[in-house]
Order: structure tokens, then C-alpha cells, then sequence
């Protein structure tokens, strides 16, 4: 490299960005979850909107069936979520002694 | 680990979904992109916000980066579309101030010190010029690499950097040696 580019080089280099920057790297990062935020909003709001209007177009279908097989189903139906919560609550218990043992 | 080893793991990582290793790859580029849009633009505070814009638009189009291809280049490349795009969205109010910096009276040539000489000679140039000089000859990127960064002919990207060389050492009143 001769003089002239050493000299080019020199005085570019005044104008370079520090080399770590972590104001600039967390607002890089801020943006970019404010913007999957946004983007997560509207997609769970889309589905919310398209399943409400799906519940409110088949409700005159929907109504008579689940008033037909609540009654018999409800005990199971009891028992079901009974189960399912017991093992929610003893297998995070598990989870929990595990790491303590950890 | 080398450099260009971490670069690949990171990027890796991100295509996977993370967005630790994103970040990561921000703390290593960002210098890198910011210093060339700020010469490839010449206003810093806009270059600071293209180059945010550059990373946003990297973190959804991280999946199409080929495994060993340059990370640096390819964000340079998303940062010069960025920038191009910026300068066409403004070209009415750059119009506005290139007619008011024509009918301004130029400083003395004495009150100039190189680098105010060096950013006036830089936005003289034609941008793709600008942005090989940025590159090549500011940021140590091979033609081949700017070649790629800018999507233009490996010829092209000499002949920019050989033109654009010329006009700032003329600008900076250097004597060129032969090499």
C-alpha cells in the first residue's frame, strides 16, 4: 500500500463507529421484539377473529348438539380435567424436586 | 475458534431461531455497516437508522445466507439496497438542498481540512462509486467481496474503485505514486 492509500485509510478511519456499540446493538434488539410482538398480536388476533366468526356462523349447528350431550358427558368430562390437573401439579412438583436435588 | 468459524456458528444459531446469536452478530457487524453507510451516505444520523433498518431486515432473511458466505458482505449488501431505496424515497428534498448548496458561496478552500474535503470529494461521486470506495479502500473488502456486497461485475467494481480512488487523491491534492 503506497502513502496516498495509507493517507485515504487514515482519514476514513476518523469516521468508523466504535468497534462495540451496546447502545446501538440493544436498540437493534429492541426494535426487532417490538416488531415480532406486533406481529404475533396481529396473527392471534387474526385467528381470535376468524375462530369468533367460525363459533358465531356454526352456533345454530353447534347450540342444540352441545345442549344434547352436555348432561351425559359431564362427569367425565369432570373427571377428565380432575386427572389432567393432578398430573399438572405432581409432575411440575417432580420438576421441581428434581432441580432442588440437582 | 476462528472469526469466520464463530461468524458461520452464529449465524447457525440465528437461522435456528435464536436471537442471542443475532445479537451477537450485531456486536460483530455493526461497525462494519455503520461506517460504510456512513460513507456511502455522508449524513451519520441517517446512517445510524439504516443501519438499524438494515439488521431488521437481515433477522427475517437470515435462513437465505449461504452457509460460508461473508456475513459482513451480505449485510452490506442489505445496508446499500437500504440505502438506495432512502435516496430515491428523498430525492425531492435532495434536490431542495443541492439547489441551496449551489447558490450557497463555497467556504475558503484554506478553512476545509482534509476530511470535509474527503466527505465533499465522496458525495461527489456517483453512488455505486462511492459505495466500491466505501468498501474497498475504507473497509479492507477484497473487489470480489464488494463485488458481491453490491451485486455488481467484479470489472465494474475495480474500474469504481480505480475512478473513485483518482477523484478523492485529486480532491485531497495528493500526489499519486505508482505502486
Amino acid at each position: 500500500m503506497n502513502p496516498a492509500d495509507d493517507r485515504l485509510k487514515a482519514l476514513f478511519a476518523q469516521d468508523a463507529p466504535p468497534l462495540r456499540d451496546p447502545v446501538f446493538q440493544a436498540a437493534v434488539m429492541q426494535r426487532l421484539a417490538k416488531r415480532r410482538c406486533v406481529q404475533d398480536l396481529a396473527f392471534l388476533g387474526g385467528v381470535s377473529a376468524l375462530g369468533g366468526l367460525a363459533m358465531w356462523a356454526l352456533w345454530p349447528i353447534l347450540q342444540p348438539v352441545l345442549t344434547a350431550i352436555s348432561g351425559p358427558l359431564a362427569p367425565g368430562a369432570a373427571a377428565l380435567a380432575a386427572a389432567l390437573s393432578a398430573v399438572a401439579i405432581l409432575g411440575g412438583f417432580g420438576d421441581h424436586a428434581a432441580s432442588a436435588d440437582a | 475458534m476462528k472469526l469466520e468459524g464463530l461468524d458461520e456458528s452464529l449465524v447457525a444459531a440465528a437461522q435456528a431461531g435464536s436471537t442471542e446469536a443475532f445479537s451477537r452478530l450485531i456486536e460483530r457487524h455493526q461497525q462494519a455497516v455503520r461506517a460504510f453507510l456512513r460513507r456511502a451516505c455522508g449524513d451519520w444520523a441517517l446512517a445510524d437508522d439504516l443501519a438499524q433498518e438494515t439488521f431488521l431486515a437481515a433477522w427475517p432473511r437470515i435462513g437465505r445466507l449461504r452457509a460460508g458466505g461473508s456475513v459482513r458482505a451480505w449485510l452490506c449488501g442489505i445496508a446499500h439496497r437500504k440505502h438506495l431505496t432512502a435516496r430515491r424515497s428523498a430525492g425531492r428534498s435532495r434536490t431542495r438542498e443541492a439547489t441551496y448548496e449551489a447558490e450557497r458561496t463555497p467556504p475558503a478552500r484554506e478553512a476545509l481540512d482534509d476530511r470535509i474535503t474527503l466527505e465533499t470529494a465522496m458525495a461527489d461521486l456517483p453512488p455505486d462509486q462511492r459505495a466500491c470506495v466505501a468498501l474497498c479502500l475504507a473497509a479492507d473488502f477484497s473487489h470480489a467481496e464488494a463485488a458481491e456486497a453490491l451485486d455488481l461485475p467484479l470489472g465494474t467494481v475495480k474500474s469504481h474503485v480505480t475512478r473513485g480512488r483518482a477523484r478523492l487523491l485529486v480532491a485531497l491534492g495528493v500526489q499519486d505514486e505508482p505502486c
